[in-house]
């Protein structure tokens, strides 16, 4: 750049250079993740109109011959439905234990906002392998710590068969996912205008009415995010219900890894692994748009 | 809020719904945060217990695991491995992720809001498919699972933390100190360095952190893309947790869960913890 014959007059030409900035400082970026994921998914979503051998795309062997066979096989349907409980379950499970914790924390002070805090993220950054391990030994058999707990208080006279059943898997995916439900809600909930509380007060409402018919509804954006993104994440997470569902457990993403993984056989694995992101994306596409309708009609009674 | 209204509120009786539901939130609330802390509580407590296998409550406090976690030769190679790959993919994920949120801030290019969406993408995408679609690619193109592999997939995973942290400090900025640098006849570039970077530091350093846990706890898009003979600790870890039923495993899972604590406190600092979720 030539020497500066700039003076504050010319403000407007200097924003105009910081601010009209180019997109190339981005366009690595872009680059890397069209490469490394666009490209990616692409071959994904071909993989399941080929016929592979051994990891060897045999040229020229368009089929849909796998989407068939997946689709008529009941067996499928079944995983589908499977997954599809398991993770309508952990969404609203993940909605009724989050959303008091999300509220807690508009109400208390700073110090406990913040031990709040901790106690939610540093679960997020600590791996989800190690707290699904942590179920294993809290739920795992007779000397697992909940029915240690459970037979010395005399709750119950034989051990609970936790583990390896649709229960442990759903307390797995709970804990795991509870922090990106409580989050939004934070966010959303703290943003939230006070006086419209006070107003409902004032206007003879109880606290239950006006948490019910204030609050809640104010907070329907903070729901719309955690719901969506708890039901993403749990509806296709294979480590959980594989550890926790014991070894003969399967959902669609179990079957996906055994596919790929163990038995090899990619077309299948493509197939479902496509039809996993494709109904998980439409599920979402459902989530927001159910909650934009609940918005709309928030305004419309106001 | 106004003295009186503050006044009005606190002369309000409390119904017994009232009551009922401030209980129920309560309990529930209470429900979550042992729900969410326990597990961490458990795992670290019975990494010092002094049996072969898990039981409660822990007998014979020792260290014993911990001796023999250092004496584990294959776990320890794959910390190594963790660890390389892990100061690689924030290396990577900070190189591409910062200039690309200046770009998404800065910039008034067309089609930026679509970009933006595009870059944090893989956010949306689940680990799985992230994973199974890189192991094809590489497959096709006939790359294989291998170090690089690792790095490269876990990057394009981990991005859009750096991005969305990174954007948000930069749309917090003042722009005017950039335009005096402008007009005081510093070039782009030279300003993006001297001014705009050393601003934005701690938020870079606060998303190094959470990328560096991110990348090193990754079990989802490794199982796929990691090579066999350089296994990171958490493919290791994953089989390990199959297999072996002494505290050995909870030993591994109470140094993830200090190292995790180690990046809540430098995100704490750096970015506020409000802005370490998604």
């Amino acid at each position: 750049m030539s020497a500066p014959a700039v003076t504050w007059t010319d403000a407007a030409w200097v924003r105009r250079i910081v601010r009209g900035r180019g997109i190339w400082p981005a366009v690595p970026a872009l680059l890397y993740v069209f490469v490394m994921l666009a490209v990616p998914l692409a071959v994904l979503f071909a993989f399941g109109f080929l016929t592979i051998d051994r990891g060897r795309v045999i040229p020229g062997s368009f089929t849909v011959a796998h989407y068939q066979r997946i689709l008529t096989d009941s067996l499928s349907w079944l995983l589908f439905w499977r997954s599809f409980r398991l993770g309508v379950a952990t969404t609203l499970l993940c909605l009724v234990l989050g959303y008091p914790v999300a509220y807690l924390y508009t109400l208390v002070g700073p110090a406990a906002r913040k031990l709040l805090l901790i106690a939610v993220i540093s679960p997020l950054l600590t791996s989800a392998l190690v707290r699904t391990y942590a179920w294993l030994v809290i739920l795992g058999g007779r000397r697992g710590l909940l029915n240690t707990v459970l037979l010395r208080l005399g709750i119950v006279d034989t051990p609970l068969r936790i583990l390896n059943t649709d229960w442990a898997v759903l307390i797995g995916l709970t804990q795991v996912h509870l922090p990106f439900m409580i989050l939004p809600l934070i966010a959303a909930l703290a943003s939230r205008d006070r006086f419209l509380e006070e107003a409902s007060a004032n206007l003879g409402a109880s606290r239950l009415e006006t948490f019910l018919r204030v609050v809640v509804p104010l907070s329907l954006p903070g729901i719309a995010a955690g719901t969506a993104l708890v039901f993403a994440l749990s509806y296709t997470n294979f480590i959980i219900p594989q550890l926790l569902g014991g070894g003969t457990y399967s959902t669609v993403a179990v079957k996906v890894y055994e596919q790929t993984i163990v038995i090899l056989d990619w077309a299948t694995g493509a197939v479902l692994a496509a039809l996993l992101l494709g109904s998980c994306f439409v599920l979402v596409l459902l989530i927001t748009w159910t909650a934009n309708r609940a918005m709309a009609w928030r305004e419309g009674t106001r | 809020m106004t003295p009186a209204l503050e006044r009005a509120r606190r002369r309000r009786a409390w119904s017994p719904g009232d009551a009922a539901g401030a209980v129920v939130l309560t309990g529930l609330a209470a429900l979550a945060l042992v729900v969410l802390v326990a597990p961490l509580l458990v795992v670290v407590l019975i990494s010092f217990d002094g049996r072969e296998y898990i039981g409660f409550p822990p007998e014979r406090l020792s260290l014993r695991w911990y001796q023999a976690l250092w004496g584990h030769a294959q776990l320890i190679d794959a910390a190594k491995v963790s660890l390389r790959v892990a100061l690689d993919v924030t290396l990577a994920g900070v190189v591409l992720g910062v200039p690309a949120a200046y770009a998404l801030v800065r910039g008034t290019f067309p089609g930026r809001t679509v970009a933006g969406a595009f870059l944090v993408a893989p956010q949306m995408m689940p680990g799985l498919v992230i994973g199974v679609a890189v192991l094809f690619f590489g497959a096709y193109f006939a790359f294989r699972a291998s170090h690089l592999m690792l790095i490269l997939s876990l990057t394009v995973f981990c991005l859009p933390f750096v991005i969305r942290i990174a954007m948000a400090r930069l749309a917090g900025l003042d722009p005017a100190l950039e335009e005096a640098s402008a007009a005081l006849g510093a070039g782009r570039f030279e300003t993006f360095l001297r001014v705009t970077l050393p601003q934005v530091a701690g938020a870079v350093l606060g998303a190094a952190a959470v990328v560096f846990i991110e990348a090193f706890d990754n079990v989802t898009v490794a199982l796929f893309t990691a090579s066999a003979r350089a296994r990171p600790l958490a493919v290791e870890l994953y089989y390990l947790v199959q297999y072996d039923s002494s505290p050995l495993v909870a030993a591994v899972s109470a140094f993830e869960i200090l190292l995790a604590f180690l990046a809540v406190a430098v995100a704490s600092r750096t970015i506020g913890l409000e802005r370490i979720g998604r």
